[in-house]
């Protein structure tokens, strides 16, 4: 093979980058992608987990009444929650108030009142500051010495642990993961299918013949794949910039670095899983002449990534599970099993390290499978070519 | 010059090359004639590496062509193809750089080309917005924008209308005769075949039955066949003649096969001695007649 023959696939790449970029179905899937991520960002950003609770909180009544408004507002700032008193001069203006929804609920001599219901944070805050006050009124009348008082007025005796600590940041953490693995379940599927008709698109075009008198077979395929897969890499960066974006100013994430780091896992595993699956599509692809008879073809590479797909989301719940560990190791789940576990913080270096190389492996392994079937069948039109001819006949 | 060199080919059980071997001279436009089926499109196929023979071995100037060399060779393919929603200039450009042109080159010539070829239609237009007659130009163009040293058109003539034809047949003939390109195409219309090319190849069930220059398949294959108008003369007055028999007679003409030791002369004294002889030459056998002659 001449240099110059070696270069060919780039030209075919360039070409199918620019033409797939062009295509209507392109911007169809950026735009549904950025609205799909942003409509899961925003929820998450609207659900309250973005920034610390807060609070306001009506009063009206004498100096205890609002010295336990105080005391709920002082109570609350250590458990990092703000709730800000609003004092009224009579019972019907706090009413208009609470109707008005300027405040949450209304406290007076004995009672706490809502709208319509009341948040238990705010609830439990202000029943405790009132039981602290009242049980503090009994200590004075009994002359309780303060380090006694402090000892029964302590709400917490007990100190709280667990055997197993969750990492840090799990539910945002599990957030990200969830998106990403929709992203790369999209972004596999959708540039393999893509592979798969530019394929049936030459074969049934017929310039296939014309390009086969110019370029080898493999040259070929390594650029349709190379140029597709680029152009998914580049949609897959866009997308992942606008989610870490928008989640950043919407404080819907906590941690940019995490979703910086999720992100970049997921373009890995991108790159890896499309070029396990890619040369699979491209081989089903050249099987069949008309784009109606792919979905027959396909079926087997199609439930493959779904089932994947199913167990990854799956495995938000229970990263450790028999099942999960096994999808992230398998070298035809792992590119979306295994970086759930691993944002999750649930794969070990092993299985990591193992997974890998099974992937890349099989990938390797499976390319010239896949360039075989396709050079045996891309020439071959009419009726569905089977998968021992197309072997034979390369 | 490109050399076929005892080609062999099958499909599961079927035969479609049979040990085929001919030349195609630099500067020759050479007709590649047979049935359908008779392995036309797969020797044509071979040589352009589009497919791999069971034997035998394809030679460009003597050396054995790889793909650098093919990437010198232009090919029309009989099932037409092109990427239709692709702009037409775009994808001449596109193929002329899979066979090395540079882009700034293919961009010139495929505009030459598309006026040269007469396709009717904006060159950023998508293929398929094109009529069929422009497409199968397009297609043309695509086969000879990067300057191909050998041409290889699997029936380039079907599907054009009479300018198309006369077009293509200019632009076959420049591209041989003047620019000295080696040019083979195949095709069922013979007399376009006897008007154009400088030799024949004619094919028949896997193998060649005949090649060389018309003129030399007319002396290998033709029989010796005189047309003689005799006016008023008596049937069969050439019985008289040994080594003369009739093919077939109309109304006073008469066609005469004669012996290889019949003279010509003598029939015409026979004749003028039977009646007025109105017309008497030797009958040349056009390519059909020669082709059915070969295949029958």
């Amino acid at each position: 093979m001449s240099a110059a023959d070696r270069g060919s696939w780039r030209l075919v790449a360039v070409r199918d980058f620019w033409v797939r970029l062009r295509e209507r179905s392109f911007l169809i899937s950026t735009l549904l992608n950025v609205t799909v991520i942003s409509v899961l960002v925003l929820a998450r950003a609207s659900g309250g987990i973005g920034g610390p609770p807060s609070f306001d909180l009506g009063v009206v009544g004498d100096a205890d009444v609002i010295a336990i408004a105080s005391a709920t507002a002082e109570r609350a700032k250590d458990a990092h929650i703000e709730v800000r008193v609003h004092e009224y001069p009579t019972y019907g203006k706090s009413e208009a108030a609470l109707r008005g929804g300027s405040v949450d609920a209304v406290l007076t001599a004995g009672r706490i009142t809502g709208f319509e219901t009341i948040d238990q944070t705010l609830l439990a805050l202000v029943q405790t500051s009132a039981h602290a006050q009242a049980v503090n009124a009994v200590f004075d009348e009994h002359h309780v010495p303060p380090a006694e008082r402090a000892a029964a007025s302590n709400d917490e005796p007990l100190e709280a642990g667990v055997l197993e600590a969750p990492p840090p940041h799990r539910q945002d953490n599990a957030a990200i993961a969830f998106i990403g693995v929709l992203l790369l379940y999209g972004q596999l599927f959708g540039y393999g299918l893509w592979v798969a008709t530019g394929v049936i698109e030459e074969k049934s075009s017929r310039i296939v013949e014309m390009l086969l008198s110019a370029i080898r077979p493999r040259q070929l395929l390594a650029g349709k794949i190379i140029g597709i897969g680029v152009l998914g890499l580049c949609q897959l960066l866009v997308i992942a910039g606008f989610a870490i974006g928008l989640g950043t100013l919407t404080h819907a994430i906590d941690v940019p670095g995490t979703a910086i780091g999720a992100a970049a896992l997921d373009i890995g595993w991108f790159i890896l899983g499309y070029a396990f699956y890619a040369s699979l599509f491209a081989a089903a692809g050249s099987l069949v002449t008309r784009i109606e008879e792919l979905q027959n073809v396909i079926v087997p590479i199609n439930l493959t990534i779904l089932v994947s797909f199913v167990i990854s989301v799956g495995s938000l719940q229970d990263p450790n599970s028999p099942i999960a560990v096994a999808a992230s190791i398998l070298p035809v789940s792992a590119a979306l099993a295994m970086p759930v576990r691993i944002v999750l913080g649930a794969a070990t270096g092993w299985q990591i390290a193992l997974s890998l190389t099974l992937l890349i492996g099989s990938a390797i392994a499976l390319v010239p499978v896949g360039a075989r079937l396709y050079e045996g069948a891309v020439l071959r039109t009419g009726s569905r070519v089977k998968l021992r001819d197309a072997w034979r006949a390369a | 010059m490109l050399e076929l060199v005892d080609l062999h080919r099958t499909f599961g059980d079927v035969v479609a090359l049979d040990g085929v071997s001919f030349e195609v001279p630099a500067g020759h436009i050479v007709g590649f004639v047979g049935r359908n089926g008779a392995g036309k499109t797969t020797a044509m196929r071979i040589a352009l590496g589009v497919l791999q023979a069971d034997e035998g071995e394809v030679r460009w100037r003597g050396h054995a062509v790889d793909t650098a060399t093919r990437r010198r060779f232009g090919y029309m393919p009989e099932e037409r193809g092109l990427y239709p929603k692709m702009r037409v200039l775009e994808q001449l450009v596109y193929l002329a750089r899979l066979r090395g042109t540079p882009k700034r080159v293919a961009r010139e010539r495929s505009s030459e080309l598309l006026t040269t070829l007469d396709v009717i239609g904006d060159p950023n237009a998508k293929v398929e917005s094109l009529s069929l007659g422009n497409q199968q130009r397009v297609q043309l163009a695509a086969a000879l924008v990067h300057r191909p040293e050998l041409l290889v058109l699997d029936e380039p003539f079907s599907g054009l209308d009479p300018v198309g034809v006369d077009v293509l047949s200019a632009v076959l003939q420049r591209a041989a005769h003047e620019d000295g390109a080696a040019v083979v195409f195949s095709s069922h219309q013979l007399e376009l075949v006897e008007r154009l090319c400088d030799g024949v190849v004619l094919i028949d069930h896997g193998r060649v039955a005949a090649h060389g220059t018309i003129e030399e398949l007319r002396a290998s294959r033709a029989r010796n066949l005189w047309r003689v108008e005799v006016l008023g003369a008596d049937a069969s007055w050439w019985d008289v003649v040994p080594g003369a028999a009739a093919v077939r007679t109309d109304d006073g003409v008469a066609v005469l096969e004669l012996g290889a030791d019949v003279d010509p002369q003598r029939v015409l004294d026979v004749a003028r001695a039977s009646g007025d002889v109105v017309s008497f030459g030797p009958v040349r056998p056009s390519l059909g007649e020669l082709f059915r002659e070969v295949v029958a």
